[in-house]
């Protein structure tokens, strides 16, 4: 525990930011975003757009994998779940996205019921090699049920609309997007200050002697599971409305091990790691592509490379961040602000 | 701490340093075109050669002056055949770099990208040639670089019935195809047409695709004897099928498409090869076509170091007609603009790398016709051309 | 009745021929976890790395197979040794979840720069064995399942052996069992590390000539055979030498069974889905496999 950590009450000990500074900053932060669309390129939004999609869903296994200790690499899908269960809604059904949405978060959270009942009774590496199992029977069933999904080809989705204009391009979905990212990240981070957040922490740490006093590992499991999914599921339905297709394609076990990486990177148990995780693991392609567009021009074959350099880039981008910082980038800024909080003193 | 400081601070220079120098003005004097490649995913063997194709077509009209005096310029994006990655390049291609036009690449993606085509009108040339992108009224702005997979396999079932002669039973075929897109892109549009002309179609296998083995598929293949089978799949599930076929002893004769079969398929699958013919669309590297010497003088001149199969020629050819249409298209084109030149291209001669290529307002199937190839003694060789009416029944199916 | 049953027959031995194959790839994942308890979610990249340097050696640089099998050995020990020392032993005491991520950051290095040297065409593999069918009554087996399952056979009575009879073997499961109690006793746990994760790389790369063979072309794809270890393992034990080739020959004719009967039915895709289906049954029955050691933990 650090120097200088001194609180009176059960109040300024719940608070989410202790001094004035970072919630001014949180404001300008947000009073920035909602101007941004006027500004930027279709490019940076939607780039944007991905960005706050990857931070409800990364906020989502956190929850699950960061803070109540069960590994999922499932998680795609359960995105898929929830893409899927937004178009079909939104689409065939021709509910409004304020109807859809939620609905396909709930039918997502019901999907992560079914399948969290198999972490009453295994842990660790068993459960992980249970969701993967989860995830290929998911995408078996998307693709061959194909009255309703339309199974390889996908389909394709109609934009939600707002008072009759249908948000159909980055600039207008960007606003849905952010609308839902802000009452996603007080909501985990309320989460964590209340009972059910602590209990999952116990559930995380010391599962047996949490069950002694009392936590009930049932009920807690579960409600984590449940709700990550429902977290997935609304990231999921925005993908949908995003990209205004779905196929299954999208939504391969590579984007459950980029949801893994997101939060290991962005650090494990910690919202605002969830956020630097999604961030990160968005922007990385897009730089390596600005790189090799940039390099082709002196190596054309520069071009060939880069391509497999995105992998490399990925597996050491994992690796240094797991041997050098566990913790991930949250624990590294928290260092660096500590640092100059303290400074010139060591501690 | 300090470490990490440091490399973070070098790290981050070094991404501010590549954005920098990614951010290059833009010429008013080049016509832009966007590129789709998959360089790493599951079908690069085509996609490096494809690249390299478009790339050096492009170098070519540059140093032959451009087009209308404009040079041409490809932004490019490599997108690993994952269409979510296709999407968001086709919005950067469309919104900051306003391509002209875009040499697209796979099945699902271009499949995908169809509302999107039609409403941001951009002419949309792709390596995918499936049959559901060559009706006009649904999908203006797409254009299949070479004869439609709908096509070809209406030939095969065509071969099928002119070559069969024993009259006491119609000729038995099955469908061998994956289970993407691009694999079941002509299926329906084959089962309608087998039952047409009266050619049974006993048995449709789908290979996965993550194939480990093909044994299952076709053994179960085998309990319905086809006489015939017509393979859909990725390129490199080919010669699985085949080499499973010789092992289980099926005496079915094979087809492929165009995608499935190339002169590196005998090498792959060896004797089971042998007797395996397929529908292609253009011609090999080294075959006596007009074009072909212009094509290997700049190889020579380039790269005379690297080797080239029939992908390597398609990225040629969609590179040149993508500048035709271009040209056509006047001194300010438009997508708009291109499209209709691309329409106005009849029995356009593509240096006989493929036959000529006819579009029209009605229908975007550029050709109708295409070689019969044969796997005899460890070589693809030529057989006779092939062709199919340009039944309009059959458009966008 | 006679086809029906044949075609059973083929489906079955068919069956039996890929899950030796599985085995093999799997050996090396229960090799890891046995010795040292570690995860290794990127089988598929090792048997790929196996795969294309044995390619590299006989095809690219054209080195006589006498020369090539061994130096393929060789670099796949190399490989192993790099892995551990380099990224696992730095994460010797992590949480299982770093673990299990670490190793996909090392497939995806691997991937990577096999993509970078040699390009991810493919390129065909070289025949090791005829590949004339020889019959038995009336199904043909071709001769590369039969050495592909001799070859594991005899590997996994070897390693069976090893770890019952042999010092270093028994070092190996004590390590398993309790880490510091092995390197109290005078066990160096470093040093066993690294012998299993250059054994499992061997074996990895085993399977890769192997099924470079049967497939007689290498790609990428391989890689995706890396996933359907993890059926066998669960079915076989994580723990279980044994348990492997058991639960390998069982996923295999499963597969062709649910791919030959049930395909049909479903429309496709049921043979890889199937595998997965019967994994969740068991780790719901009995999650420690047929053969693994059962870790009583009740809450």
């Amino acid at each position: 525990m650090q120097c200088g950590d001194f609180r009176v009450s059960y109040g300024s000990d719940e608070r989410i930011f202790e001094t004035r500074l970072p919630v001014v900053g949180v404001v300008v932060l947000l009073a920035a975003l909602a101007f941004v669309p006027l500004f930027a390129g279709t490019y940076w939004l939607d780039v944007l757009n991905r960005i706050g999609i990857a931070i409800i869903g990364a906020i989502g296994l956190n929850i699950l994998v960061g803070f109540t200790g069960q590994i999922s690499i499932g998680h795609a899908a359960f995105l898929a779940v929830g893409a899927y269960a937004t178009a079909i809604l939104g689409s065939k059904a021709g509910l409004p996205f304020w109807l859809a949405l939620p609905l396909a978060g709930v039918l997502t959270s019901l999907f992560g019921l079914v399948f969290g009942v198999p972490s009453l009774r295994l842990k660790g590496l068993y459960l992980a090699i249970a969701t993967l199992a989860a995830h290929f029977i998911t995408t078996y069933g998307i693709i061959h049920w194909e009255s309703m999904t339309n199974g390889v080809l996908g389909f394709n989705v109609t934009p939600a609309s707002v008072f009759g204009r249908p948000l159909d391009s980055d600039e207008r979905v960007f606003y849905l997007i952010y609308a839902l990212v802000i009452p996603a990240v007080l909501f985990a981070k309320n989460l964590f200050r209340t009972r059910v957040g602590r209990a999952f922490i116990a559930v995380r740490d010391r599962d047996v002697a949490a069950s002694v006093i009392g936590v009930s590992l049932y009920r807690y499991k579960l409600l984590a599971f449940v709700i990550s999914s429902f977290y997935a599921g609304v990231a999921g339905g925005l993908m949908a409305y995003h990209s205004r297709i779905v196929f299954p394609d999208a939504f391969t076990l590579l984007v459950a091990i980029d949801y893994l990486a997101m939060i290991i990177i962005g650090g494990m148990g910690s919202i605002i790691g969830s956020i630097y995780g999604a961030v990160f693991m968005t922007l990385l392609p897009e730089v390596l592509k600005l790189g090799a567009t940039s390099l082709t021009g002196v190596y054309p074959n520069a071009f060939g490379l880069i391509a497999s350099a995105r992998d490399i880039v990925f597996g050491l981008a994992i690796i240094f961040f797991l041997m050098y910082e566990p913790m991930g980038l949250a624990r590294i800024w928290e260092r660096f602000r500590s640092y100059w909080k303290l400074w010139p003193y060591a501690y | 701490m300090r470490r990490i400081t440091s490399s973070l601070v070098l790290s981050v220079t070094l991404v501010l340093l590549a954005i920098g120098l990614g951010a290059v003005p833009a010429d008013a004097q080049t016509i832009k075109i966007g590129n789709l490649v998959d360089l790493t995913g599951p079908t690069s063997d085509q996609g490096k050669d494809i690249a390299q194709g478009r790339i050096d077509a492009v170098t070519y009209i540059n140093e032959k002056g451009g087009v209308n005096g404009k040079k041409l310029e490809l932004v490019s994006v490599e997108y690993g055949f994952q269409p979510p990655r296709a999407v968001a390049a086709y919005k950067k291609f469309v919104q900051d770099d306003k391509v002209l036009l875009v040499l697209g690449y796979g099945t699902p993606d271009t499949e995908a990208l169809r509302p999107f085509i039609t409403k941001d009108k951009v002419p949309y040339i792709s390596g995918s040639y499936s049959g559901h992108l060559t009706d006009p009224k649904q999908t203006p702005y797409n254009f299949p670089g070479g004869i439609d997979y709908t096509s070809q396999i209406r030939i095969f079932l065509n071969w099928v019935k002119e070559g069969w002669k024993d009259t006491s039973r119609k000729p038995k075929v099955a469908f061998i195809f994956a289970d993407n897109a691009y694999g079941r892109a002509p299926i329906e549009a084959g089962r309608a047409y087998a039952k047409e002309i009266g050619v049974d179609l006993v048995d449709e296998e789908v290979i996965p695709t993550t194939l480990t083995d093909a044994t299952s598929q076709l053994l179960t293949m085998k309990t319905k004897d086809p006489d015939f089978a017509y393979i859909n799949t990725n390129t490199q599930w080919v010669p699985v099928v085949l080499k499973d076929s010789l092992k289980l002893g099926l005496k079915t004769k094979y087809v492929v498409n165009n995608y499935g079969i190339d002169e590196r398929t005998p090498g792959l699958a060896r004797e089971a090869a042998e007797g395996v013919y397929g529908i292609q669309d253009v011609a090999y590297w080294g075959e006596n076509v007009p074009g072909m010497k212009t094509l290997m003088d700049f190889h020579q001149k380039h790269h005379p170091n690297d080797t080239h199969a029939s992908p390597y020629m398609r990225g040629w050819l969609w590179t040149l007609m993508a500048a035709e249409a271009i040209k056509r298209a006047g001194a300010n084109p438009t997508g708009e603009g291109v499209k209709n030149a691309l329409e106005s291209l009849k029995e356009w001669d593509t240096w006989g790398i493929t036959p000529p290529f006819t579009y029209t307002n009605e229908d975007h199937r550029p050709t109708n016709r295409a070689r019969l190839v044969l796997i005899k003694d460890g070589k693809v060789t030529f057989v006779r051309e092939v062709s199919v009416e340009r039944d309009m029944k059959w458009i966008g199916k | 009745m006679t086809e029906h049953f044949v075609f059973l027959l083929q489906l079955v031995i068919a069956g039996v021929a890929v899950g030796a194959v599985y085995s093999l790839m799997a050996l090396g994942f229960v090799l890891i976890y046995k010795a040292s308890t570690v995860v290794n979610f990127g089988p598929g990249e090792l048997v790929l790395f196996g795969a294309y340097v044995a390619w590299a050696t006989i095809l690219n640089m054209k080195l006589s197979l006498a020369v090539a099998l061994p130096l393929t050995l060789v670099v796949a020990i190399l490989l192993g040794l790099i892995i551990e020392r380099g990224v696992l032993r730095p994460l010797i005491g992590e949480p299982i979840i770093s673990v299990i991520m670490v190793t996909f950051g090392v497939a995806s290095v691997v991937r990577g720069v096999l993509n970078m040297t040699w390009g991810s065409d493919t390129r065909p593999f070289p025949a090791l064995f005829a590949s004339e069918p020889f019959r038995i009554g009336p199904i043909p087996i071709s001769p590369v399942h039969v050495w592909s399952f001799v070859t594991v056979v005899l590997l996994l009575a070897a390693f069976s052996l090893f770890f019952k009879f042999s010092l270093l073997g028994t070092a190996m499961r004590a390590t398993a069992d309790n880490q510091q109690v092995a390197q109290s006793l005078g066990v160096s746990v470093k040093g066993i590390f690294a012998l299993s994760w250059c054994i499992a790389t061997v074996v990895s790369a085993l399977g890769g000539i192997i099924l470079g063979s049967v497939r007689g072309g290498v790609d990428f794809s391989l890689a995706d055979y890396g996933l359907k270890i993890f059926p066998v393992v669960i079915l076989g034990g994580l723990d279980s030498v044994a348990g492997v080739l058991i639960g390998g020959v069982m996923i295999g004719v499963l597969e062709n069974l649910s791919g030959g009967y049930l395909d049909p039915v479903f429309g496709g895709g049921v043979k890889e889905v199937a595998p997965f289906v019967v994994l969740v049954v068991i780790l719901m029955i009995r999650p420690y496999g047929l053969f693994g050691r059962v870790d009583v933990e009740r809450v």
